[in-house]
């Protein structure tokens, strides 16, 4: 850091450029946010470069949820000059991380925090991150599961060096399911199955709800079709919600509905409604048996539960003959076009990624877990063939899934195509209307509306 | 002396204007700049995420969005919010202010105002927060108690305050009202502060009884303060997003999903972040909102 003189010596001696005065200039009439901005343009102007440490960012609640982060940070300081910090971004927003760019600027070097469908296909058509290709080792490539390997391909690169795995699952309480009179231990195989199981689980008074989901269509529906087939994409990448399988999910989340609690619909109360949704107040409050979603939802869950051991989880259901396939994301890492230090990114990011003791805090029984996984298959191999006292059995039934599974399609639409056409395929399932297809095309026809518009 | 000619120093047109400046590089950067910008902005094709170089598309952006049935559907929910809001956010707080009003007892009516000061000192997302555990189906108090201790619903039909379309906005109406109730009563016991109680005593003396008293003399006085309120809040609640993001999201099928905040999603969620026609979307909606307020001014024109 420069100090204030150091800084106002560099201004004098222009070493800033005029759309940064002109800028910080106009700002100053604002106050002292003008005059950091100011003073911040010629740090990063005059100031920066290969002098400043190697900068990731991360969003807050990875560092929360995964403290292990912080030991490895610490190590890696240790023998690199490291400056982690925390991004400024809430939810999906992007908005910095772009304005830098177009400034051919950034503060940071590497994003630890992207989700490929989410915002990709954005961060790359606006030059703000740069493949990873010239930096990644070829030995990292080749370890990575190849689905996944998958999703981080964007346009022929590979933008995103996936760290955090999310999947799409079947959890349940076992507690519930044993009052029920139902097998504990063992997943229902198919959505026929599920049904029956949260119909018996209402019928046996063991809970008021037989199963809920998130109604996000990222998060159910499209999982469930996903269960189906995941040939379901048109010519432009966008999820074709007129397919045979969109439909027919669409048909067994209505399911769903009449076995689950009624305000399964309702937006979250976190970031814009996607967070704290319905779903996760009834399987806390232990209301409902079975729950279909990302797996870090229902350990946070089971958690509040005067008794978390009794949390199952295992693959998703299907249907007879489907593709028996889920949907998952990581949170991985960009490299930013702007930032410095590209010759330490990779070292540090195979550290990060590598680390045993992430992934056993992340996913060990006994601590506190968010189950996200990791995305070698050198671990998943070591693990397999040496099962380590800490790895929960939910973790292979859930990465022998990832084999047939896939991402959603990053792509500026990747995420907002499902919530412009939340509210259309939702009036089939609250009766509005009575024919899925119809429901779907809707769908279809606002989602390509918008992509129309641009 | 000294004086005198201090005061010819202040008279130089240059020193006006050393007097004005802050306030002029406040007023053109803080506010001329921006409305000026978005302006031209929603004459153009620009789209934040792209390096395409920016075109001028005169009216298109405007046709396209008059035509664009998410704007309507948008500016009509938030219309209806409004035409909730804005009778409850007016008349509660002058009843409470008249109310007030009427306490002699000094201590006592101190804390009167001081109670209903408390929700407006309360932060925003405090607020928000209280609500959404109040309206909550699973732990929050309300369907708790029409559930489980008046048995009026059932887990399987209760209310779903935040979730039902047609709970949605009179939930949220709610908690704006008492949100503001103490703030705006504020300005009312202002206003009848500033009424002379000689005419209050006249009227008395003329056999008026209270209800005549108040249409006839508290209520013509108290209209100046009625525009304000009618005006501040009419503009407020057609441009609400932070509740409407914070308790609908970007569900459209919700009726928080209003024309800010499909504004706000063009400009900086879909696609290459549209803004050019993000920018039409703000200027038609506050077109509207602009004629609204001429109307409001010439209801509650002065009629002395």
């Amino acid at each position: 850091m420069l100090a204030g003189h150091d800084r106002l010596e560099a201004m004098l001696a222009a070493r800033v450029d005029r759309r940064a005065v002109l800028r910080g200039g106009a700002a100053l009439g604002l106050g002292l946010p003008g005059l950091v901005a100011v003073l911040e343009a010629c740090q990063g102007s005059g100031g920066g470069g290969s002098g400043r440490p190697l900068t990731p960012t991360f969003y807050q609640w990875i560092v929360d949820e995964h403290p292990a982060v912080q030991q490895v940070n610490k190590t890696f300081g240790g023998q690199h000059s490291l400056q982690a910090k925390i991004a400024p971004v809430s939810g999906f927003g992007i908005q910095r991380f772009v304005a830098e760019a177009k400034d051919k600027n950034s503060t940071w070097d590497i994003y630890v925090g992207m989700t490929p469908f989410v915002e990709m296909g954005q961060l790359v058509d606006a030059g703000v991150i740069e493949p990873w290709d010239n930096y990644i080792p070829r030995s990292v490539l080749d370890d990575l599961i190849p689905s996944i390997r998958d999703e981080s391909t964007f346009k022929g690169k590979v933008y995103d060096w996936p760290f955090l795995l999310d999947i799409t699952l079947l959890a349940w309480n076992a507690e519930i399911v044993q009052k029920a009179g139902l097998d504990t231990e063992t997943a229902p195989k198919t959505w026929d199955d599920l049904v029956a199981n949260a119909r018996k689980v209402q019928q046996s008074g063991a809970a008021p709800f037989g199963v809920t989901f998130d109604a996000h269509g990222w998060r159910s529906l499209c999982p469930i079709t996903y269960s189906i087939s995941t040939d379901v994409y048109d010519d432009q990448g966008l999820f074709n919600f007129t397919s045979d399988a969109a439909v027919e999910a669409l048909q067994i989340m209505r399911r769903l509905k009449e076995v689950g609690n009624p305000d399964v619909l309702n937006p979250g109360t976190a970031d814009g409604g996607v967070n704290g949704t319905p779903d996760e107040g009834a399987f806390t409050a232990r209301q409902v048996a079975y729950y279909v979603k990302y797996e870090n939802a229902p350990i946070r869950m089971a958690a509040k539960w005067p008794d978390p051991t009794r949390l199952r989880m295992g693959a998703l259901p299907s249907v007879p003959g489907g593709a028996g396939a889920t949907v998952f994301w990581d949170t991985g890492a960009a490299v930013f076009t702007y930032g410095k230090n590209k010759s330490t990114v990779a070292d540090y990011m195979k550290a990060l990624t590598y680390d045993v003791g992430v992934w056993q805090q992340s996913i060990g029984a006994g601590t506190d877990q968010v189950g996200q996984l990791p995305p070698y298959q050198s671990l998943w191999n070591q693990w397999r063939a040496n099962p380590p006292g800490w790895l929960p059995r939910w973790a292979f039934f859930v990465y022998d899934q990832l084999k047939v599974s896939k991402a959603i399609r990053p792509g500026k639409w990747g995420l907002q195509q499902f919530v412009i056409g939340q509210p259309y395929w939702q009036t089939y399932l609250t009766g509005e209307v009575s024919d899925p297809k119809k429901a779907m095309q809707d769908a279809m026809s606002a989602v390509q509306a918008e992509v129309k518009k641009g | 002396m000294l004086t005198l000619r201090r005061d010819a120093a202040w008279r130089h047109p240059f020193s006006s204007w050393v007097l004005i400046l802050p306030t002029l590089i406040f007023f053109v950067g803080w506010q001329l700049y921006p409305i000026v910008r978005v302006l031209g902005l929603s004459f153009t094709d620009f789209r934040y995420l792209t390096d395409r170089p920016l075109h001028f598309v005169g009216l298109r952006n405007y046709f396209e969005a008059l035509g664009d049935p998410v704007l309507r559907t948008g500016l009509l929910r938030a219309a209806v919010f409004t035409a909730i809001f804005l009778p409850g956010v007016i008349f509660l707080p002058m009843l409470a202010a008249v109310l007030v009003d009427r306490v002699r007892n000094g201590p006592v009516a101190a804390a009167y105002r001081l109670i209903l000061l408390i929700p407006a000192v309360i932060p925003g997302p405090l607020v928000f927060l209280l609500f959404k555990w109040l309206y909550d189906s699973h732990i929050g108090p309300i369907d708790y108690l029409l559930v489980q201790k008046l048995h009026v619903f059932t887990v399987f039909n209760e209310p779903q305050w935040l979730g039902d379309p047609r709970l949605t906005l009179p939930s949220l109406v709610l908690m704006e009202w008492w949100w503001g109730l103490g703030y705006h009563t504020m300005f009312f016991l202002a206003g009848l502060a500033s009424i002379p109680k000689d005419l209050y005593e006249a009227a008395r003396v003329d056999g008026a009884g209270e209800w005549r008293m108040f249409w006839n003399v508290t209520f013509p006085r108290l209209r100046p303060i009625l525009l304000i309120l009618v005006v501040l809040r009419f503009g407020t609640a057609m441009a609400v997003i932070q509740e409407f993001l914070i308790f609908g999201g970007f569900n459209r099928s919700l009726p928080t999903y209003t024309w800010t905040v499909y504004m706000w999603d063009t400009a900086f969620q879909l696609g290459d972040w549209s803004q050019g026609y993000a920018a039409a979307i703000g200027w038609i909606g506050t077109a509207c909102m602009l004629v609204v307020v001429l109307l409001l001014f010439w209801f509650f024109r002065s009629r002395d």
